[in-house]
């Protein structure tokens, strides 16, 4: 069984070395992106809720998220120091925040490497909750690199926990897994993702092992045109060991329309949770319209506390009538979460596509720190 | 059964690893070009990576920037596909920033898409979103060909799709916070510049009353961009306040807009004194 460890006193409040030490090392490393965690959720069982203010996953954590990421997420717990820590500022208030910072190595068939590190992201959310579980304001704001920039921000009324509630203002869409990286295939293809908000209102329920989502908002596409709109929809079924999960997407867009659906699910088996999408796209903005299809599978192999290995495998066809045109994508990531709120992500990425295309078969290495609170 | 849910070994780790890895494959790309488009006999095939938007357009918008920015799905209405791509960076102020254009001909210290490839824009993140980030020699390229003055493909073929608007800037989704001094329309074929009448466009500030909305009427005047003449600009007679806007350009004889090969505007009904309304953006000014 794992002791707590035992810190200096200096060192036991966190605000005296967290903040400053998340800081000097985006100052060393400088980038990263916001995304969920999908696996912790099929691990436990939870669905997002559970951890995340968002019904739909992401972003701020709750009382419990804040919980879990202390005491069960890491390989060891910093006794006493954190425990004050919920979140909470206010009664009313909750604020969190994720950092990003890596370096990252990318090879191409017939072309230079390049190397860098960089500061993905640094991103705060704040929950003002008016009337306790009924009446919420919710921002998400990336505040680094380069200005700052609104993710989300929206009002919230109804309970997010069990029964209706409604959303107005700019979020994420939900559609499929939420997973932290924005350029899986699944994601790219799909034009959904946690780097794509839009504005327009969600209708949720959330009742026992059901969630469901209905959203129509203007569609990203629609940015310039002033017209045209997105309707998006999800509903999942959350069982202990496993979830299945339908959603759908329609964009009309003077562009063309896009029609998108997906299925997704979850399995844990043992100490290892298992992730699948499989999303087809069709797009009337391409000349004759395209047909494209994206697929994941993944496993997340909790190989003790604090550890995680993550293999992915992915596929992309980018237009269904064109033959020996897709791509898929290997990845290996090893996710170490030493203490509370400072996690060590270390990952491979191998690209295969079309001999001919170089950028079709690079190769990604990288090492990532993450620090949230 | 139930064991094996509860007690997955290495094995099975491997296996499923395996498994995959041999499930799945990419393609061969035989007969398809570098894009991974059939290739089509007596065209063109791969194009080297230079400083002409032909091989820009090949090398980075097509295969690695419209994976994101295409279709319905395109991120701030920016699609870079082949058939939308000039149309929508050149001379076109970045809905971002909106000071500044995305590529401005002979400045590309200048031009947003250098800013974002680069990785020091005001806002948002570095492109491509999350990396593999664009190597800075190739970025040169983009850079030399906006040094270049940004042309367009040598070898543009005929287009005979209707003669629309493909985007606008401002837009009726963001509210500007700076009022704008020029709104950009952008269409999908050259504008006729010599049907142009330059007093052909007005602006119209809709006035909350108590009652019944009044419209404020705002002289303008048009201009066809000399760096893209794809590009409309609407320039008002004096400074925009707070308020919400819609921009009207005659589309109907005398002055009606036009593309090169004749072809008028495909939207809307004009209004009785042959207007359309071609833009509608909000300003909202913070205190």
């Amino acid at each position: 069984m794992t002791q707590p460890m035992q810190l200096p006193a200096m060192l036991r409040h966190p605000v005296t070395w967290l903040l400053p030490a998340m800081l000097l090392v985006a100052g060393l490393l400088g980038a990263g992106r916001a995304g969920a965690e999908p696996y912790l959720a099929v691990q436990t069982g939870y669905k997002c809720n559970v951890c995340h203010v968002n019904p739909t996953g992401g972003g701020l954590r709750n009382d419990f998220g804040i919980i879990y990421a202390k005491t069960l997420l890491p390989a060891q717990t910093v006794d006493g120091t954190l425990d004050a820590w919920t979140g909470k500022v206010l009664d009313m208030l909750r604020i969190g925040g994720d950092l990003r910072a890596d370096w990252s190595r990318d090879t191409a068939p017939n072309s230079p490497s390049s190397q860098s590190f960089a500061l993905e992201q640094f991103r705060v959310y704040a929950d003002l909750a008016l009337i306790p579980n009924k009446l919420g304001i919710y921002i998400d704001e990336q505040v680094a690199p380069n200005g700052s920039q609104n993710e989300e921000a929206y009002v919230r009324y109804g309970s997010t926990t069990d029964g209706f509630y409604l959303k107005g203002g700019q979020f994420y869409l939900p559609f499929g897994w939420r997973l932290q990286d924005q350029t899986a295939f699944v994601r790219e293809a799909t034009g959904i993702s946690m780097s794509t908000p839009d504005k327009g209102v969600e209708l949720g329920y959330e009742h026992q092992s059901w969630s469901a989502q209905f959203d129509v908002t203007n569609g990203a596409s629609n940015a310039n045109s002033g017209s045209g709109y997105q309707v998006t929809s999800q509903v999942v079924y959350t069982k202990p060991i496993w979830r299945l999960g339908l959603a759908g997407s329609f964009t009309q867009s003077d562009a063309g329309d896009r029609r998108v659906g997906g299925l997704f699910a979850g399995l844990k088996t043992g100490p290892i949770g298992w992730l699948a999408e499989a999303d087809l796209i069709h797009d009337d903005s391409f000349p004759g319209g395209r047909t494209l299809a994206a697929g994941l599978l993944e496993g997340d192999w909790r190989l003790h506390r604090g550890h995680n290995l993550k293999i992915t495998a992915e596929y992309y066809d980018p237009d269904r009538d064109v033959r020996e045109n897709q791509q898929t994508r290997w990845s290996a990531v090893y996710e170490y979460t030493p203490i509370p709120f400072l996690q060590l992500r270390a990952g491979y990425r191998h690209y295969f596509g079309i001999p001919q295309n170089n950028l079709q078969n690079q190769q990604l290495t990288f090492v990532e720190l993450h620090g949230y609170f | 059964m139930t064991k094996i849910f509860a007690q997955p070994s290495l094995p099975c780790f491997a296996m499923f690893a395996a498994a995959l890895f041999t499930a799945a494959c990419a393609g061969n790309g035989e007969g398809l070009d570098v894009n991974g488009q059939p290739i089509v006999p007596g065209g063109g095939g791969s194009v080297p990576l230079s400083a002409d938007f032909e091989s820009l357009q090949e090398n980075i918008f097509t295969p690695i920037c419209s994976v994101c920015h295409a279709g319905a799905s395109a991120p701030e209405g920016l699609r870079l596909d082949a058939d939308n791509s000039y149309n929508l960076l050149v001379g076109v102020p970045s809905t971002e920033v909106p000071s500044l254009l995305r590529v401005k001909p002979g400045d590309p210290a200048d031009s947003y898409i250098i800013q974002k490839l680069e990785g020091h824009a005001a806002v948002g993140g570095q492109m491509p979103l999350g990396g593999p980030y664009l190597p800075a020699s190739t970025i040169a390229f983009v850079a030399q060909w906006i040094t270049n003055g940004a042309p367009p493909a040598a070898a543009a073929g005929v287009d005979s799709t209707p003669f629309v608007i493909t985007s606008t800037v401002p837009d009726s989704v963001d509210p500007v916070t700076e009022p704008p001094p020029q709104i950009a329309v952008a269409f999908n074929h050259e504008i006729d510049v010599s049907q142009i009448d330059m007093r052909s466009a007005r602006i119209e500030r809709m006035v909350p009353g108590v009652a019944v909305p009044t419209v404020e009427s705002i002289p303008a005047q048009v201009s066809v961009s000399n760096i893209n003449r794809r590009v409309l600009m609407i320039w008002p007679s004096h400074p925009l306040r707070d308020g919400r806007y819609r921009a009207l350009i005659r589309t109907a004889a005398p002055g009606f807009l036009s593309d090169t090969a004749g072809r008028t505007v495909a939207f809307g009904e004009p209004n009785s004194l042959g207007e359309t309304v071609v833009a509608a953006f909000e300003v909202e000014v913070p205190p």
